[in-house]
């Protein structure tokens, strides 16, 4: 008789060990690895505790520069989904993702995005400009490209990323909504962005900004010494008062143009910080995409004499943001 | 638009680089004359890329300690320290290994410089933000040239110009014949560091506008340029001066007046076409001058020996020498000399017989150096003394017909 | 007023060595671990002229460039007219070998004689008439005053030798030590500076010459001075230039018919 029993709890316990390990898998977290930290931070948006995502590229760091280090190499062979911004962003590693993809599951975005929605790039007849997360409107589709991302390589998970990206989505929106708002305030002749290069197209065209940068689309070009003439004698012919440098971007040649102004009698002053291609402070509001944007928008409509709230959409920008 | 560029009419940011860059042509074009006569040009390319991992260096320890990584007078500290460090390899490499200075050279130029690319490596991944620009100094930036940078390359420039002024004779000394400085006493290994201290000024100075690759041909080719125009070795100094400053003004000009025109870039290929010119067209060294001298030397020496065998009724074989005794009204279309050819003739042989008395005696020494087949007696020596030595060699001789 | 003792103990007759413009004790020079110059003594004597003898490779040079501090002795004391030589560096004149210079620096004749008087102008000395007359001065005292405005370069080689002469003369100094400077040179030249020596001589100062042929010794030196590697012998040319100093100097390399051909010549 006590056989019996012991024999059925037996077979019970064998027959769910096939379960316990099925779960034990799925716990182990999908290892990402992300080229810039908008990419990283849309993946933990949406994979939450399901994945771990490593950045290759921190706070300041320029992914047109970005040269991958050994220790990065080891980190995406042995990730299990590694993503990329594509569109020519990190030009000088594509050749090694393309390698990379026969190995491993890597995804390029932003490749996937509809053309006709993209500038086009001013060097390259016909590449576009990658800067697509400067406007909430277009990383939005980014996103989704991430979830698709993630859930192809965790389909058993494809519930909660779905269900994280919604949550996202929507503060995307909100994000959408406050700037609209925001810049809209806008005296219409001091719509006009002056920045370090030329990264800020899609925000442009999203708020009705005029949008001028020192060097072109990619950070690799040249700042031409007669841009800077040029650039100079607009600020002083439109009265522009204030212009922007960037968070990983040398801010000598905004300074030379200040400079080149006021020896025209023309006063210009650095309206902000703004981050261009790389996010924030790890761990902070700003090391976020949704911080990012909040302080981008904050600070340009700030120093062109909007109306905005002090610490932004949320009362979360650090103070002196 | 470039009439306006040279004439610094092209605005603020133009005007400081075009002066500038100006003040930078100069001290490096007279530093690098000194240089390229001590034939030690290569070690200033030594020297420029031993700069990267100092800049790096000073970088990554003013941004831990949470300052402005990129302030200018710090970086070019770290600069001077890191092309000192590799001077001081580059000496004690060929002091105390059997490595040939080339070879020094090529070995302290790779490693500091590689040292430097991965330091820039690792300063991307630093979460210390702002690391851009560093590679400026590659290829020089001069977009962001402040009023500061222009002091500080207006500053270094006439202190280093100052220096060389002072020091100018010793270095030439220690340049021509280093042997006979030491036993005048001179310091020479001191000597030639003074030198590469001054190089090394002139290349932090000049990193933001041309940057630390191109450096080298700043400090160079100026030099080789003046060469050829004078042999004087003060004049040298000078006319490269002048050459390096007015590479470098046009180039900034230039550079300001087109768009997508890199500043240092420029300058060289400025600097490279008064190069081009002098090397063909300079009157003593210059190609075309010597293809001209060649061509001419030619003439005189087939019209010289044509008129000696017309004196000596010797046969006349080559076809030039005809056509040039004809083209000269000297011999006749049949070969047969003409009244004037005959008196030519005459007149050469016997100023071959003076020659020959001038080079026997050791009173004319001086004119005898200048003998070279063809130079005209009269321009050596005076009627006195050619009257002198006609009465010892007799009167003139018949030309046979 | 050292007293410089030879590495053998002697003191030399007859002259003290404070007054030796030229005092040289135990020098030994080395390229890498071979030496070129082995435990030499030399004093030379005021007021005369010497020559120093030896074979190819016996350290000739090494040793007057070792003297002078060009090159960097492994051991050995130098007394210039009985001080150390950094404090008479003013009273030396050095001649180097011609093969030293590069002909092609661009430099005139004229600066190069100009450049003896470096120490007088000092750094930023202006050249006045002055100097350049005295340069024309020394260089007409070698028969080279014609050319003065030529670049080096167009010079043979007897007249860069005697431009050097020029230089060492401008300096005005009381000890002349000269590298080799009959080799290869026409015999306008050899004459030229032979006579300038011998007016120098007269005039008291001390010449020592690092000479490469023996036939011309007797006739032109007072003194000589045989080494190879190791001193052989020093003293007047009737008393060191024998065929016994001769042999010990050059070893097998002179045949016996070419020694008793100078020895006739000294007779």
């Amino acid at each position: 008789m006590w056989i019996r029993q012991l024999a059925l709890m037996g077979l019970m316990t064998v027959m769910s060990l096939p379960m316990v390990a099925v779960q034990a898998r799925a716990e182990a977290p999908l290892k990402i690895v992300a080229t810039t930290g908008m990419i990283a931070d849309a993946a933990r948006q949406i994979g939450g505790d399901l994945v771990t995502v490593r950045g290759l590229m921190g706070p300041g760091v320029d992914p047109h520069a970005y040269r991958q280090t050994r220790s990065d190499i080891v980190a995406m062979t042995r990730a299990d989904l590694v993503l990329w911004h594509g569109l020519y962003l990190e030009a000088q590693m594509g050749d090694f993702f393309h390698d990379l993809a026969r190995k491993r599951q890597v995804v390029a975005v932003a490749e996937g995005l509809p053309k006709d929605l993209l500038r086009s790039h001013d060097t390259y007849a016909d590449k576009y400009d990658p800067h697509v997360w400067m406007t909430p409107v277009l990383w939005k589709l980014v996103v989704i490209e991430v979830q698709k991302a993630l859930t192809e390589a965790r389909p058993e998970a494809a519930d909660v990323f779905a269900a994280n990206a919604e949550t996202h989505l929507a503060e995307l929106d909100q994000l959408i909504a406050y700037g609209e708002s925001v810049l809209v305030t806008v005296p219409d002749n001091n719509k006009v962005l002056v920045t370090a290069h030329d990264a800020f197209g899609y925000f442009g065209q999203s708020y009705g900004f005029e949008v001028l940068g020192i060097q072109g689309i990619s950070t690799q070009s040249e700042a031409g010494l007669n841009r800077i003439g040029e650039l100079v004698n607009l600020l002083v012919e439109r009265q522009i008062t204030a212009v922007f440098v960037e968070s990983s971007v040398s801010d000598r040649s905004m300074r030379a143009l200040i400079e080149g102004a006021a020896a025209q009698g023309h006063d210009v002053r650095v309206g902000g910080e703004l981050f261009s291609d790389a996010m924030g402070a790890d761990g902070t509001y700003e090391g976020t995409y949704i911080g990012m944007l909040d302080h981008n928008i904050t600070t340009i409509g700030g120093a062109l004499g909007a109306d905005v709230p002090e610490r932004g959409m949320a009362g979360k920008l650090s103070a002196g943001s | 638009m470039l009439i306006d560029a040279l004439l610094l009419q092209l605005g603020y940011n133009a005007t400081l680089v075009a002066i500038g860059a100006t003040l930078l042509g100069i001290s490096a074009g007279v530093t690098g004359t000194f240089l390229f006569l001590r034939k030690r040009a290569l070690v200033s390319d030594a020297i420029s890329h031993a700069t990267l991992p100092g800049v790096c260096l000073a970088f990554i320890l003013m941004a831990s300690f949470g300052g402005d990584g990129r302030n200018l007078i710090g970086l070019l500290l770290g600069s001077a320290l890191s092309a000192t460090a590799g001077l001081w390899c580059l000496n004690w490499l060929t002091r105390n290994t059997r490595l040939a200075e080339d070879a020094a050279i090529g070995s302290v130029l790779s490693v500091f410089f590689g040292f430097g690319i991965v330091l820039l490596t690792v300063i991307q991944t630093m979460g210390v933000g702002r690391q851009a620009g560093l590679e400026g100094f590659l290829l020089g930036s001069t977009a962001g040239m402040l009023w500061a940078d222009a002091m500080v390359i207006a500053v270094g420039g006439a202190v280093t110009l100052l220096l060389i002024l002072l020091i100018r004779r010793p270095m030439t000394l220690v340049a021509f014949d280093p042997e006979y400085a030491a036993a005048r006493g001179l310091p020479v290994s001191k000597i030639d560091m003074a030198m590469m201290g001054l190089v090394m000024a002139v290349t932090v100075v000049g990193l933001k506008i041309v940057g630390l690759i191109l450096i080298v041909a700043l400090l160079i080719i100026p030099a080789v340029t003046a060469r050829f125009w004078t042999e004087r070795s003060d004049h040298v100094v000078l006319l490269a001066g002048l050459a390096g400053g007015v590479s470098a003004y046009v180039g900034a000009a230039l550079s300001a007046s087109a768009p997508n025109l890199p500043t240092g870039p420029i300058i060289v290929l400025m600097s490279f076409a008064l190069f081009m010119i002098s090397l063909l067209f300079a009157p003593n060294r210059g190609v075309l001058a010597a293809i001209l001298r060649h061509f001419k030397f030619q003439r005189r020496v087939h019209l010289r020996q044509g008129l000696l065998a017309l004196a000596q009724g010797q046969p006349i074989y080559e076809n030039l020498t005809l056509r040039l005794l004809r083209k000269g009204g000297l011999v006749r279309a049949d070969g047969v000399a003409t009244d004037k050819g005959k008196a030519c003739a005459a007149k050469a042989l016997r100023d071959e017989h003076r020659w020959a008395v001038v080079r026997s005696d050791q009173t004319h020494e001086a004119a005898a150096a200048l003998y070279d087949g063809l130079r005209k007696i009269e321009s050596v020596l005076t009627q006195d003394q050619i009257a002198e030595i006609d009465r010892r060699i007799g009167g003139p001789q018949e030309v046979p017909a | 007023m050292l007293d410089l003792a030879c590495s053998d103990g002697r003191v030399k007759q007859g002259q003290t060595l404070e007054d030796s413009p030229l005092a040289i004790r135990g020098l030994t020079v080395s390229y890498g671990q071979k030496p070129a110059v082995f435990s030499v003594d030399m004093t030379v004597e005021a007021g005369k002229m010497t020559a120093i003898i030896g074979p190819n490779g016996a350290g000739k040079s090494t040793m007057l460039k070792a003297a002078l501090g060009i090159v960097p002795p492994v051991s050995g004391q130098v007394q210039v007219f009985g001080k150390t030589l950094d404090a008479q560096r003013a009273r030396i004149a050095y001649v180097p070998q011609r093969a030293s210079v590069d002909w092609d620096f661009p430099t005139r004749v004229i600066d190069v004689v100009l450049m003896g008087l470096y120490r007088e102008l000092g750094l930023l000395g202006r050249l006045r008439a002055k100097h350049r007359a005295k340069a024309i001065e020394c260089l007409d005292r070698v028969g080279m005053g014609d050319f003065a405005s030529r670049q080096i370069g167009q010079l043979s080689g007897g007249q860069q030798q005697r431009v050097f002469l020029a230089r060492a003369l401008a300096q005005g100094a009381d000890l002349y030590l000269l590298d080799e400077p009959f080799a290869g040179v026409d015999a306008a030249t050899e004459k030229a500076i032979i006579t300038v020596l011998k007016s120098l001589r007269a005039a008291g100062k001390t010449v020592v010459v690092v000479h490469h042929d023996l036939a011309t010794v007797a006739e032109y030196f007072d003194n000589v001075f045989l080494i190879n590697t190791r001193k052989v012998a020093e003293g007047t040319v009737s008393e060191a230039f024998t065929s016994e100093t001769l042999q010990a100097a050059y070893g097998g390399r002179l045949a016996t018919a070419q020694v008793d051909k100078l020895a006739l010549a000294m007779g």
